[in-house]
């Protein structure tokens, strides 16, 4: 278990820098690589390596827990809006979600989040008020 | 952990990992996009039901378009499936 004061110490320092070495999981173990830039998602951090990988925030070791997510109404229409065309432009190009780690991939995942966990927070919100009125 | 004690980070990581939306099994795409327009589309029959946000119906309405369309990519790059009786 993490010390408290490593726990300190992790977080004031996280997210790593570029050029960093990473430690990371992979669906075959785990791996190293250099961190190239760490960017914002719909939802979470996504951690771009030199060779073009991009690995979510929760595979890199040493990542603070709880994690540190966007809330849904961060996350502008035009920001919204320009995933939706950048995932329709890669789908149409041919590119395949089914390559892990790439960037269609990665960016599929956090459309597919952040619009699930959107849609069902507003409805869940409606449910309460119907139930509420209903009482 | 109690679900009421649940910060709403958790309580998001919580909805997505029982969804399978945390990190999608590489041959489940299509099946998550689907369960993401059922979401959708709920919203949507509440918007028109209960609610007049027209933006937010426009943009579900766009939502909704853009998984249809993502599907039928999806759907249309899916590679062949080797037949077993050729192994």
């Amino acid at each position: 278990m993490q010390s408290i004061a490593e726990k300190l110490r992790s977080e004031a320092q996280w997210p790593p820098e570029e050029g960093e070495v990473l430690s990371f999981t992979t669906s075959v173990g785990s791996e190293t690589a250099t961190l190239k830039e760490v960017r914002w998602g719909l939802v979470w951090r996504d951690f771009i390596l030199e060779d073009g990988r991009v690995i979510p925030e929760h595979r890199i070791a040493g990542c603070p827990q709880p994690q540190v997510w966007r809330k849904m109404d961060e996350v502008t229409d035009d920001e919204r809006e320009d995933c939706e065309e950048r995932l329709l432009s890669m789908a149409g190009s041919g590119m395949d979600p089914r390559q892990r780690d790439q960037s269609f991939w990665a960016e599929l995942n956090q459309y597919l989040a952040y619009t699930y966990l959107r849609y069902k927070q507003a409805s869940g919100r409606v449910q309460d008020k119907v139930q509420e009125t209903e009482r | 952990m109690t679900r009421s004690e649940e910060t709403e980070d958790q309580q998001a990581w919580r909805v997505l990992s029982e969804a399978g939306l945390v990190e999608i099994r590489l041959d489940e795409f299509a099946e998550r996009i689907a369960d993401v327009k059922r979401i959708v589309i709920v919203r949507l029959r509440e918007l028109l039901d209960f609610d007049n946000g027209i933006e937010e119906r426009e943009s579900a309405a766009y939502s909704l378009g853009t998984l249809k369309g993502l599907e039928l990519k999806v759907l249309a790059n899916v590679p062949p499936r080797s037949d077993p009786s050729e192994v």
